[in-house]
């Protein structure tokens, strides 16, 4: 499994987090216009689904598939949204989302004093748990796979 | 492979955690007109009350110390344990009224950093602490000074200096 980048969004829509570890194609605009717009995007997305959805099942968390990756949205009961671009065979995403969010998120910027709600999060000890719980659940699909 | 979220664990000592980090964030680091100096020693005149309680209820049935040797390892153990759910990792002394207690990942601390990043904001965490350990030490009839130093986060060390006991 290939793990591309990942965004983190808090309640009222602001980019607290980028992370990327995969991405071939340079953006073409800023990380804060590319932010607005992927955060547009999920949420229109998440609205149209539940409209539209044949069953009655309030879910916090979609993904959709095109041929070359799979993109991934987690939403915490706190309103915390995790969107994850990955590779098309990536299983449990959502676990993995879930887990970012109680073992790093909730460990280092919910816990930690100095992180202000609302702002791009500074913290280097939150990128490097990120980065470690990634790099483990590399490393953990390539072995099953 | 999913594992079932057990609610609350390790909540317990997270109140404790949270407000002590609100109490010098909302203090210390955001009011910039006053002198930082005089909030810190508020914060630790807020811990030399809570250690100087504090002990009174951990020695309830303890006897009592033979040495000032004894008094500061159980600071390190059960006094530390108690809030910090951990012990002291390095006690050092020059056997003539001076400690040096070393803690490899301080609680407070933890979160914040694990390198040299917001290095400066470090000591303004460790006041209370200075002051919960010189209160419990003045309830055991030991007067002292407590400065505390940070080189890396999380690993922080206290400086005792015992000015005159009884």
């Amino acid at each position: 499994m290939t793990i591309h980048n990942l965004y983190i969004f808090d309640r009222n829509g602001i980019l607290v987090y980028y992370g990327e570890w995969n991405r071939k194609k340079v953006p073409s605009m800023s990380k804060e216009e590319e932010g607005k717009l992927v955060y547009g995007m999920i949420i229109s997305l998440r609205g149209v689904i539940e409209k539209v959805s044949p069953l009655d099942i309030k879910d916090n968390s979609f993904h959709y598939r095109t041929s070359k990756y799979k993109m991934n949205f987690w939403e915490s009961p706190s309103g915390v949204k995790f969107v994850m671009n990955t590779d098309l065979n990536s299983p449990n995403v959502k676990e993995l989302l879930r887990s970012i969010y109680t073992q790093v998120y909730v460990e280092y910027v919910v816990k930690n004093p100095l992180c202000v709600q609302g702002e791009f999060i500074n913290s280097e000890l939150f990128a490097q748990k990120l980065d470690e719980v990634i790099k483990a659940s590399l490393s953990y699909t390539s072995r099953t796979v | 492979m999913a594992v079932q979220p057990q609610p609350f664990s390790g909540a317990e000592e997270l109140p404790l955690e949270l407000l002590h980090g609100e109490l010098v964030c909302s203090e210390v680091l955001l009011s910039k007109d006053k002198d930082i100096n005089e909030l810190l020693s508020k914060l630790e005149f807020i811990g030399f009350s809570t250690g100087y309680r504090l002990i009174e209820r951990l020695l309830k049935e303890s006897p009592r110390f033979k040495d000032e040797l004894e008094t500061i390892k159980f600071i390190c153990k059960d006094f530390w344990t108690a809030i910090y759910k951990k012990q002291i990792d390095n006690l050092r002394t020059n056997h003539q009224g001076t400690y040096v207690l070393q803690d490899n990942s301080f609680k407070f601390l933890s979160r914040i950093s694990a390198t040299k990043q917001n290095l400066e904001h470090g000591p303004k965490f460790l006041a209370y602490t200075c002051g919960m350990v010189r209160g419990a030490l003045a309830n055991l009839g030991i007067a002292s000074v407590v400065i505390a130093e940070v080189t890396t986060m999380p690993t922080c060390r206290f400086h005792i200096t015992i000015t005159r006991s009884v």
